[in-house]
């Protein structure tokens, strides 16, 4: 039986960014990174602070471009667009988790999930649809009509996942998504990513944490700027004698 | 895609009701203001015009010329155009009638009651030319002004202050203790333009008032004339002639300065609603300060909000929205903002004349240029108020915004 060919969401090759400051000085952040994410991979980019892993999810997020190398989202080099067109990728394609949630709080929860769908020009009784339909996947049926200062962090979380998921986006980053969460409650969130990573939804999570990187079946680590390591989570830890 | 930023600014100002009601209060004011001062001065010259309405606008007014002494002009020369004149003038062509004044202020007796009024010699032709009107009685008669009888026409405030609820006609008035019957009672005139009272006036023939009032310097002339035209546009025309047929009487060389002069109430009721018109501008001028005052306090409070809602503009952007659309939504809630105080200040401002109107007993007319002034102002003061904060919110930085604390 012939191998199924699997589809690259994201390709980068030689990916590099400097910050130029004042006074002629500059820094690089990120040196010839490259590599590619398949479809329905679940990947912890990892590195110590300043490494560099915070730049690359920028830029895999569309939110910054790289100072040289290319980037191929779905195929589609999106180095170089413009900000007009970044910010149509990011409305359609991608799908964001932040550490501070990031929820508008003078809006209810189902205007906060569907808040993407406002930029695709979907109308209003469609988005509440989408909404309400997010929330039951991530376990918050019931609670669209209510704020975010009504209910806990975790389940903020879980309602910025829903908002990650309501523009059905081909690829989901998460920043740091249990840096202000309780163990057991950062524990429920993993486990609501591995979820939809096995309902074949592609991540890529950010963190320093290692119990948090477990989840993940894939590791890049970044060091200094450069990817140190690219592979199987598990060998890795094998690797280090965990 | 319009929709939905009026709705989320919509959503974003209402959810900080107090601050947004406090911003607002400047333009409120400022809008307020204005359309009062506005109204303000547009009661003034509907004053100003009801005023010239009551003696006509197609009159003409002669009075003496200028005196020149040295190549310097001096004040107004000594009576110069006679009663004849003026008899003369009435044949002119397109001359409805003519009249001429002379006036005396003496006190007026009857019984134990007396007040100060104003006496005017006259002729009978001067009710039409000063638009009064006959309220009792009758107005003297050409053969009353040939004769000099001491026949009197009274205005409604003496009528008042001498005989309360008695009836005027045939009783006699002393005059410079002089007898005078009051013959006819004239409808109330109100106010002049000077605040004067229009109503304090006594009417005799010119003849009796030189007779029997003040003969005056000279005697056969008078201070002011009046000549009524039959129609407005034939003013110009009708002042032409008056001046040709005065020159002639007076007998003025080519070169020589007219002893006289010729005003046309139309010039003057211009010149007067200009001055009301600079009046009404200076007013809004001043007004609009307030209305500067307002626009920096909405867009302090917007650059204020922008720096607030940092992260939500990061979110924002993070989640597609472009540079367009959040610079489209600060500057509406700017514009929505403005628009609200500017229409709860229209109508403030309009309340506001309109309750300054009862107490003051002026009609204020609501205008027109209140609506203009406050959409404009709206959309001016939103949009320019607004600008700076919302392209400082369209260029912020996804990434640092997404970093704000």
């Amino acid at each position: 039986m012939a191998k199924q060919q699997k589809e690259t969401v994201i390709e980068v090759k030689d990916l590099c960014k400097t910050y130029f400051m004042a006074g002629g000085m500059s820094q690089s952040v990120l040196k010839n990174v490259s590599f590619k994410i398949e479809k329905g991979e679940f990947v912890a980019i990892m590195g110590h602070s300043g490494s560099g892993k915070s730049t690359l999810m920028n830029i895999l997020g569309c939110l910054d471009r790289p100072t040289k190398g290319a980037y191929y989202l779905t195929g589609k080099l999106v180095s170089q667009k413009t900000d007009n067109e970044l910010a149509f990728i990011r409305g359609h394609e991608i799908g964001f988790v932040f550490q501070n949630f990031n929820l508008l709080m003078k809006r209810t929860i189902a205007d906060n999930v569907s808040l993407p769908l406002i930029y695709q020009g979907v109308g209003e009784k469609e988005r509440y649809k989408r909404a309400v339909e997010m929330l039951k996947i991530v376990g918050l049926k019931g609670y669209e009509d209510r704020l975010p200062t009504q209910i806990s962090g975790g389940m903020q979380q879980r309602v910025a996942i829903a908002r990650a998921l309501v523009n059905n986006p081909a690829i989901i980053f998460a920043d740091e998504p249990t840096g202000n969460l309780d163990t057991k409650t950062s524990d429920e969130i993993m486990a609501l990513f591995s979820k939809l990573n096995q309902a074949g939804i592609t991540i890529v999570l950010v963190t320093h944490e290692d119990d948090v990187a477990d989840y993940a079946h894939r590791m890049i680590k970044i060091h200094d700027g450069r990817k140190e390591y690219d592979g199987l989570r598990s060998a890795y830890l094998n690797k280090e004698g965990q | 895609m319009i929709y939905q930023i009026l709705k989320e600014s919509w959503i974003s100002i209402s959810a900080y009701k107090l601050r947004t009601f406090l911003t607002m209060l400047g333009i409120l004011i400022g809008v307020a203001a204005v359309v009062m001062m506005v109204a303000a001065g547009q009661t003034v010259q509907n004053e100003i015009t009801k005023t010239f309405d009551s003696m006509g606008t197609n009159l003409i007014i002669i009075g003496p010329g200028e005196t020149v002494s040295g190549g310097v002009r001096g004040g107004r020369g000594r009576p110069s155009v006679s009663f004849d004149d003026v008899e003369s003038l009435k044949n002119l062509k397109d001359v409805k009638t003519a009249s001429y004044l002379v006036n005396f202020a003496v006190q007026a007796v009857y019984g134990s009651n007396n007040y100060g009024v104003s006496v005017a010699g006259t002729t009978p032709e001067y009710l039409e030319i000063g638009n009064w009107e006959i309220d009792k009685g009758s107005m003297f008669s050409e053969k009353d002004l040939k004769t000099g009888r001491p026949y009197v026409v009274i205005g409604q405030t003496i009528v008042e202050e001498l005989f309360g609820l008695q009836d005027p006609i045939g009783k006699v008035i002393r005059l410079k203790s002089r007898p005078f019957t009051v013959i006819g009672t004239l409808k109330e005139k109100g106010d002049g333009l000077m605040g004067d009272d229009q109503d304090n006036i006594v009417m005799m023939p010119a003849t009796t008032f030189r007779q029997r009032i003040h003969s005056g310097f000279r005697p056969q002339y008078t201070n002011v004339a009046f000549v009524k035209t039959v129609s407005e546009d034939k003013m110009e025309a009708v002042a032409n002639r008056i001046e040709y047929q005065l020159r002639a009487r007076h007998h003025l060389k080519d070169g020589v300065a007219n002893d006289f002069s010729v005003r046309l109430m139309t010039d003057m009721v211009e010149k007067v609603r200009s001055v009301g018109f600079a009046l009404s501008v200076l007013l809004a001028s001043i007004a609009s300060i307030s209305l500067l005052v307002g626009s920096i306090g909405i867009m302090n409070m917007m650059l204020v909000s922008v720096t607030e809602r940092t992260r939500e503009i990061g979110t924002r952007k993070a989640l597609g929205a472009s540079n367009k659309w959040i610079m489209l939504q600060f500057l509406t809630e700017s514009v929505m903002i403005s628009f609200m105080g500017s229409f709860v200040g229209m109508v403030v401002g309009v309340l506001g004349s309109q309750v300054a109107g009862v107490v003051f007993e002026k009609q204020v007319p609501i205008s027109l240029w209140s609506v203009v002034i406050s959409v404009t102002v709206a959309v001016v003061v939103g949009v320019v108020s607004g600008l700076m904060p919302a392209i400082k919110a369209m260029k912020l930085d996804p990434i640092d915004a997404l970093r704000f604390q």
